[in-house]
């Protein structure tokens, strides 16, 4: 491989304050009507850096990426792509690929055909296009398929050509938007493992998520965003120390839950409680030592308790300590 | 390859897969030209064989023979040769003829102020245009000497004499000079050279709604956001839909033109002037595919849109209907039309006007393109980042 996918690793030098970021989201803003979706956001990422945004369904995450692709104008702030301005028409496209949220391929066209064409998008033409098109096959596993119409296609092969359409160009910044929803987890391996590649090759990504596992696993630094508004940023380890001393207690019960939880948050040692699901988390300081007060709770309260789990700091843990609810679908 | 053309390129490819832009480019004008041409233009396909029985001898007689076989009507009567008026009915009876024009005697006598002596038309039920065609002849001679003495009599062998709502009927199916009343060249106009390019115009038409739901088609299912995210401008997105559209328009016209020809024995004109046209027609189609879609916000919007274009459009400029006989304010309309102006163009190359006729639908149309794209390229600016 050569150009963008073979950039010296900068691993060394990555942070939020490096002057040469490939991407620096600066006070984006931005509502729909009366509604604020997105409320002074503000990120930059390293050349190798993998960023993942963490949020909950509506926080904000797919309208953030459409303004850095440019496919969105910002009320206020501004985008800047290697120190490239994103509006439109700009050049800066050029260094971006976009992996939308939904699948964004021609079902009636073969895979080969879609390729094909997206990277005509992107200027690419005659031998280096059918070389590049061969290799992003290879990439997603899909070289015996390439001549098969999409509408034949797995959602996970579907997903995988999703992914492989943005990496024709080479972009430095390579932006994903949930590209693991509704995937098989061996699809979904296959993906994760991929996008730590590209980081390690020297990309710059931004992954967006709300899987907390997935942002453990293959993000450098991780920022949550809830209500349009970036609470929290830093390092997984970072953020999990903000809630170091907490243990998560999680119950599956029928009853009375969102009565129950209130009954917990009475609890000494109890810090935050949210239930929905036929399940109820609890942020506490010591799992073991309030766990008899919670189950005598829920007896007095009526509930019927399946499981109880005692889970150590997560990211999980995290969100539920900044917006007083769990992260979980 | 600049991303319009391979955009218009993608767009060709996938139409070409849905077997309806097939049905609709072609074989739905072709079997409805066929069908409006059959409907509409049996008086100039048909024919009548003839003979007259002259009993009379006189002036009048020989002048309603030399007028059955001049040159006017050589298109549309045959006069075969009869001795007598029984060697006359024979071949009435045996079919060599349709109808038999009877002369009696004494009717140059009546003309000149004698009693009233009626030509007679012999017919058969077997063949009642024929009957009708010939009274609706005799009809016209008669009246052309404002003698109302003469008349006319009918006689149709075995049954009744047809009505008189089928002689009036049978006199303005004599009149099939109508579609030419307008057209600057001297050839009579064939229904089907009028409704090949009437009918392929109007299904290409409907491409542009094809298109502009197309277009927002990408937009509902991301292809659009994926294009825009690259470095291509929403003028190149609108460009390259729009040229779809033009390939698509050309080849369905191309392919009318050729097909009505080979098998109807359509004349759409000399192939450099008709081709002049149809590309013309064709960007006019672009430029009212670019303005669908600059103009709508949603894919049911341009959905109707583009309907209510295509209809407005076909209905005023006489895609349907000729506009030969419609009142001057209608006719006006139609020069508002890019569409009005084709049919114009092809009309007048179809009845053997010089190529230099379709100079002026030429500019017209070219007029309507750049107007149109250019209003669609200065809205489609605001839509794109929404
Ligand atoms: N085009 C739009 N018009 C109106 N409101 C919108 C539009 N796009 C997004 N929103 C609103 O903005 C907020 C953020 O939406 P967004 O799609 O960015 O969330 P998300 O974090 O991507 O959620 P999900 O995980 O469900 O994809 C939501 O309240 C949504 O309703
Ligand atoms: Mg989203």
């Amino acid at each position: 491989m050569d150009g963008a996918l073979t950039l010296t690793d900068t691993r060394s030098d990555r942070g939020a304050d490096t002057p040469a970021a490939v991407l620096d989201c600066a006070g984006l803003t931005r509502s729909f009507g009366d509604r604020l979706a997105i409320d002074d956001v503000s990120l930059r990422i390293a050349p190798g850096e993998t960023y993942g945004l963490l949020g909950p369904n509506g926080a904000g995450k797919s309208t953030t990426i459409r303004m850095v692709c440019g496919l969105l104008t910002a009320d206020a702030g501004t985008v800047t792509v290697a120190g490239l301005p994103m509006t439109p028409g700009a050049p800066a496209r050029a260094l971006v690929g976009y992996v939308p949220q939904d699948v964004a391929l021609y079902p009636d066209l073969t895979a080969r055909e879609n390729l094909r064409f997206f990277g005509h998008m992107y200027r690419l033409r005659g031998k280096q296009l059918a070389e590049r098109v061969a290799e992003v096959l290879d990439l997603t596993g899909l070289t015996d398929r390439g001549g098969d119409r999409v509408e034949s296609f797995s959602g996970g092969m579907r997903r995988r050509l999703n992914i492989g359409a943005a990496l024709l160009h080479r972009p430095t910044l390579l932006v994903l938007d949930e590209p693991t929803v509704g995937v098989d987890p061996q699809s979904r391996h296959a993906i994760l493992d991929s996008v730590r590649a590209f980081g390690a090759a020297g990309m710059a990504v931004l992954y967006t998520t709300h899987y907390m596992e997935e942002a453990e696993r293959i993000c450098d630094r991780v920022g949550i965003i809830d209500h349009g508004k970036l609470i929290a940023e830093g390092t997984p380890r970072e953020l999990v120390a903000q809630v170091a001393e907490r243990d998560r207690v999680e119950l599956t019960a029928t009853g009375n839950l969102p009565g129950f939880a209130t009954a917990c948050a009475a609890l000494t040692g109890v810090t935050h409680t949210d239930s929905g699901d036929g399940m109820v988390t609890l942020l506490v300081e010591d799992g073991r030592a309030v766990l008899p007060a919670v189950l005598d709770a829920a007896e007095r309260a009526d509930i019927a308790v399946r499981s109880v789990q005692v889970v150590e700091p997560d990211l999980e843990s995290v969100f539920l300590h900044l917006t007083g609810t769990s992260l979980r679908e | 390859m600049h991303p319009a053309l391979t955009i218009a390129g993608k767009d060709l490819r996938q139409r070409l897969r849905d077997k309806s832009a097939i049905v609709l480019g072609l074989l739905a004008p072709l079997a409805i030209a066929a069908l409006m041409s059959f409907a509409f233009g049996s008086a100039q396909t048909f024919h009548l064989d003839t003979a007259i029985v002259d009993e009379d001898h006189g002036e009048l007689a020989a002048a309603f023979t030399s007028m059955l076989s001049s040159d006017d009507l050589s298109d549309l009567v045959t006069l075969v040769p009869a001795t007598s008026r029984a060697d006359a009915e024979s071949k009435l009876d045996n079919g060599e003829v349709a109808a038999v024009f009877v002369i009696p005697a004494g009717f140059t006598a009546a003309a000149h102020g004698g009693g009233a002596v009626p030509v007679t038309v012999l017919g058969t039920v077997d063949q009642p245009v024929a009957t009708q065609v010939g009274t609706a002849i005799a009809n016209a001679f008669v009246a052309r000497f404002n003698a109302v003495r003469l008349s006319v009599g009918v006689a149709v062998a075995g049954r009744t004499p047809p009505s008189d709502a089928l002689v009036a009927d049978a006199a303005r199916a004599a009149l099939p000079e109508q579609v030419v009343a307008r057209s600057a060249g001297t050839r009579p106009l064939d229904a089907i050279s009028y409704y090949g390019p009437g009918m392929g115009i109007f299904f290409t038409m409907f491409a542009t709604g094809f298109t502009a739901r197309g277009y927002f088609a990408e937009r509902a299912n991301g292809t659009l956001d994926r294009i825009t995210a690259a470095p291509v401008g929403p003028g190149t997105v609108l460009a390259g839909k729009s040229l779809a559209t033009f390939g698509y328009a050309l080849a369905s016209l191309t392919t009318m033109a050729v097909v009505t020809t080979l098998v109807f024995d359509a004349y759409w004109g000399p192939p450099a002037a008709a081709g002049a046209l149809i590309i013309a027609i064709s960007l006019a189609l672009v430029g009212l595919t670019a303005l669908v879609i600059a103009i709508s916000r949603t894919e049911r919007q341009a959905d109707g849109l583009a309907g209510i274009a295509t209809f407005a459009l076909v209905l005023l400029g006489g895609n349907f209907v000729s506009l030969s006989m419609a009142p001057a304010a209608l006719r006006t309309l139609a020069l508002f039309t890019p569409n009005g102006w084709a049919m114009r163009g092809f009309t007048d190359l179809s009845t053997g006007a010089e190529a230099s006729a379709i100079v002026l639908p030429l500019a017209a149309m070219l007029g309507f393109t750049a107007a149109t794209t250019a209003i669609a390229m200065f809205l489609i600016r605001r839509t794109v980042t929404r």
